[in-house]
């Protein structure tokens, strides 16, 4: 009995005001940075000024001394203990709760202080003596991926239960790689030897950091029944839950989650971050709560975006792609956190959203001496999307045909099999991509430049997948005065989950949007949810508070029938009352019948919903799966650049990006995500780059770390989507966040290329970049 | 050692607040941890973001590189000040109207620059938008939501 999909929705589809809206432009949002417990102590840590090197001597006793300190913690804490385990991680138990043995990369957290105030704790920091022995580095993913690189970790502790996505992880043993995702499909050897002409190219993207508003922030707190509760800015507290469970070998009903409002994420706050210290200081502290909030530069050492390497090899045969070889290696720092999905879903999503017979990818993920990269917007595509959508231009200038066309004669449909082997739904490249060239004035040419300047147009398109398998839950709570609690764990951290939630269970019940309200998420309330990333709540708990609006309806009208004495079916439910079909004077408000059923002053109807997604696990050896992903996430991006020919400098001049979105629940809130995700694009193609010296981080601040500001937004810069909708997403709803992203980078790379013939590789591209192509160029002349 | 500093007297929204901090505190802090008027945010700790944004003698200033001393005898203005009768303020009004935000832990920030530059330039062309607000970061990047908003004030008094 759901509702149809297209037909007669009143809310899904409509702008309403976030719900958030009034106290967000009030400044009053509940950020965990403003979360206060009473009496509660202050964290600092201690952190690895080298890159690698032995810990020959940590030694605390001064620190704790100091009066105003409550608990330090180094290594002597976490190991030999039967309570506790020293070591996690999601994919390999690869990170300590501090340095045991060895430090990995500058910002290693050695040991950790909880006391009075942050200013006496960052004192006692200095009171910690610790010996170090330095060893050999690796900094750069190719060398460190070599047999006789330096060691960064000795083992490769595989956790009990995994992921189902990551439960096959080929390693290759006593090196610097814990996982070889491969994808092999046709014979590309073959498909080489039959292919017309063949194109080789190596791309660079490097490190980068999300660079957040909101730092990492964290409270903890142990009562005296064992119980841990966490205040704590995460993406996905369910997660978190589990880990800390394992840690602390305690059941996951001895932890409680309460999670703020994120000053948002990109990926940053997913998985443990500062728990698992924090959750151990404040065990020595009697019951005193522990805050811990991360500095600038820390933030910088807590997670980053993976660098990679791309060589991509492309065989062309009668003017479509025959074979294609990547060979990846990723950069994803000192410990895993996530990279081994990121390495898994960026190997063969590097095929690009096109038909091509022979496939061999190669992903390594491969430790480095820097710190951890992990989830980043975008996941992988980014890195390899520059590398194939800037080929692909290469590939269209050689055999004289238009970019756009190129793109249209090899681009997967409906039905088609990916290189995963898995036959695609709703994917409308050929719409977004008609749009694309529309928006870009495609075909049209640019206006004359400035003397000494240049014009071109580019565009570029992707193909991702999102988290799968994966589940999510959510109940409804129909109240006593007619309201509706929503309850559901997905996080609000800008994206207007808040609002679209809602919408989706209001247009569902037949309720007014104003009627609903959403509980905080909180792992010992609201059900479980796997994560608020991977541009997945719209689809995945968007389906479970459809489910779950059903659910509540259903029970309403069937007890409702009975006081009616009518028919369940001769009813309906629509902005808040119940109404006998043909009848509307018949019928009862949602207040009348939540009172009049119980004959009491309260009581609740309670509605469910659980979904659960299937597929995702790919062959070890070939990376084939009848289901890759739950939806594919499908979008475009258009460019115009005016390139100075004689400093290099970029300027933007028109941009625009386009998304399949299966159908806006909220149009605007699904442009915003759309362009958001674009002009971070931007940041990563002009400006970001997190360098290193000796592996020494040397600009982990905002002062030397650019991004994009009012100045480097383009001129014009437009948002656009087409509705293809989803046989199984919430009124055929997928995912935004993340479909532009990845097309930025290479759609103004084809521009550059359009306007002035050179063809950057490295990223981001810097005017002296652009500039040394240039004279590069004009030598060759 | 929490307790060690001096009195201090500080004009913020037209309410007078003696405090006693030690002479580093900074502005921001004082704001957020003495006076709990949490509006303001801490990005960068540098005065390189803009999230800090709040007005000293009706001008924007970076709090997060402030002492709080050298507001001494000023008038400081945050977010939580331009609020009239529970009434939201017309820059804040634009904001919503426009979604010019996503996570808002910018916000405070952009609505405090923005007040400094329709005090002096009712009508700002884009341009003048984007060069008066060029050290405030979105890192969600509604920038072109905000420059709309900027634009679109009704009634900025």
């Amino acid at each position: 009995m759901a509702k149809t999909e297209t037909n007669g929705l009143s809310i899904v589809g409509t702008t309403p005001v976030r719900l958030d809206g009034v106290e967000k432009v009030r400044g009053l949002s509940p950020y965990s940075i403003n979360t206060k417990v009473q009496g509660m102590l202050h964290a600092k840590v201690l952190r690895s000024r080298l890159p690698h090197a032995k810990l020959l001597r940590v030694d605390a006793s001064r620190a704790e001394k100091l009066p105003g300190v409550a608990a330090v913690v180094t290594r002597d804490d976490v190991i030999g203990r039967k309570d506790l385990d020293p070591y996690y991680g999601v994919a390999l138990l690869d990170q300590s709760i501090v340095a045991i043995d060895k430090v990995r990369f500058v910002g290693d957290i050695v040991a950790g202080v909880a006391a009075a105030d942050a200013e006496i704790a960052e004192e006692a920091l200095d009171l910690i003596d610790v010996e170090y022995e330095a060893l050999p580095a690796a900094m750069d993913a190719r060398e460190a991926a070599a047999l006789d690189a330096p060691l960064i970790h000795e083992a490769f502790r595989m956790p009990k239960r995994s992921y189902g996505d990551l439960a096959a992880m080929n390693s290759i043993p006593d090196s610097n790689v814990p996982y070889h995702f491969k994808l092999r499909r046709g014979d590309v050897d073959q498909g080489f030897q039959e292919s017309d002409e063949i194109f080789e190219d190596d791309y660079f993207c490097p490190t980068t950091q999300h660079m957040a508003m909101e730092p990492h922030v964290c409270i903890a707190q142990w009562d005296h029944n064992g119980k841990l509760t966490l205040w704590d800015g995460t993406q996905n507290p369910f997660t978190v839950r589990s880990v800390m469970a394992n840690l602390f070998h305690i059941p996951v009903t001895k932890i409680r989650i309460i999670v703020p409002h994120l000053g948002s994420g990109y990926g940053s706050k997913t998985y443990p971050k500062l728990e698992p210290i924090l959750a151990l200081l404040a065990r020595k502290t009697d019951g005193r709560a522990v805050r811990l909030e991360l500095t600038r530069e820390e933030v910088f050492y807590t997670v980053t975006k993976n660098g990679a390497w791309v060589n991509i090899r492309t065989g062309v045969k009668n003017g479509v792609l025959h074979a294609r070889k990547v060979n990846i290696h990723w950069d994803i720092g000192a410990y895993c956190d996530i990279s081994p999905r990121v390495v898994k879903n960026g190997g063969y999503v590097s095929a690009g959203p096109y038909k091509i017979p022979h496939i061999y990818v190669d992903s390594y993920c491969v430790y480095t001496n820097k710190p951890p990269g992990g989830a980043f917007r975008g996941f992988g595509v980014p890195k390899v999307a520059w590398a194939f959508e800037s080929q692909m231009d290469d590939i269209a200038q050689a055999l004289g045909v238009d970019p756009l066309e190129i793109r249209m004669k090899n681009v997967v449909g409906e039905g088609t099999i990916f290189a995963t082997g898995s036959r695609l739904h709703s994917v409308g490249f050929k719409p977004v991509l008609a749009k694309t060239a529309e928006a870009i004035g495609w075909g049209k040419p640019s206006e004359p430049a400035p003397p000494g300047k240049a014009r071109g147009k580019g565009l570029a398109c992707i193909i991702k997948s999102t988290l799968t398998p994966s589940t999510s839950s959510a109940f409804v709570k129909v109240n006593e005065d007619g309201t509706v609690s929503l309850l559901s764990s997905t996080i609000e951290m800008g994206q207007g989950a808040d609002t679209l939630l809602s919408q989706i269970l209001a247009e569902e019940m037949g309720i007014p949007l104003a009627t609903v309200s959403r509980a905080q998420p909180d792992t010992d309330v609201t059900p479980y949810d796997l994560t608020t990333s991977s541009s997945r709540s719209t689809f995945h708990m968007g389906r479970a508070v459809r489910l779950a609006a059903i659910d509540a309806r259903n029970q309403i009208l069937d007890l409702a029938a009975e006081m009616l004495e009518v028919s369940p079916e001769d009813l309906t439910l629509s902005e808040g009352r119940i109404s006998v079909r043909g009848n509307l004077d018949r019928g009862l408000a949602l207040e009348e019948f939540v009172q009049g059923y119980f004959k009491t002053k309260g009581g609740n109807i309670l509605g469910r919903g659980v979904i659960k997604t299937e597929g995702g696990k790919l062959d070890a050896e070939t990376g084939q799966a009848e289901i890759t992903t739950a939806f594919w996430f499908v979008g475009a991006c258009g460019a115009e650049v005016e390139v100075d020919t004689e400093t290099g400098d970029v300027r933007v001049l028109d941009f625009v990006s386009v998304v399949d979105c299966g159908k806006a629940i909220h149009p605007e809130l699904c442009l915003g995500q759309i362009s958001g995700a674009a002009a971070q694009g931007i940041g990563q193609t002009f400006y970001e780059e997190l360098r290193f010296d000796n592996g020494q981080p040397t600009n982990p601040n905002l002062l030397d770390y650019s991004l994009p500001s009012f100045m480097e937004t383009p001129d014009r810069f437009t948002s656009h989507y087409i509705e293809n909708p989803h046989q199984e997403g919430p009124f055929g709803a997928k995912g935004v966040g993340e479909s532009s992203i990845g097309a930025t980078a290479p759609a103004i790379a084809n521009a550059i290329f359009h306007a002035v013939g050179v063809r950057p590789k490295v990223l981001p591209m810097t005017s002296e970049s652009i500039l040394a192509l240039i004279h590069e160029q004009q030598e060759q002349e | 050692m929490i307790m060690s500093g001096r009195s201090l007297t500080l004009s913020v929204n037209g309410k007078t607040h003696e405090i006693t901090v030690p002479d580093h505190k900074l502005l921001l802090d004082a704001l957020r941890e003495d006076l709990r008027l949490v509006a303001t945010k801490e990005t960068c700790s540098l005065g390189a973001c803009g999230a800090c944004t709040v007005l000293l003698d009706g001008e924007p200033i970076a709090s997060c590189i402030t002492l709080a001393r050298y507001a001494e005898g000023r008038e400081v203005t945050t977010l939580e000040g331009i609020e009239k009768n529970g009434d939201l303020h017309p820059l804040q009004k634009s904001f919503l109207a426009h979604n010019a935000f996503q996570c808002a832990f910018c916000t405070p920030g952009m609505i405090m620059m923005a007040c400094g530059l329709l005090k002096d330039n009712p009508k700002p062309s884009e341009a003048e938008v984007r060069e008066y607000m060029a050290g405030n970061i979105c890192r969600c990047t509604t920038y072109h939501e905000i420059i709309r908003a900027i634009q679109d004030v009704h009634n900025f008094a």
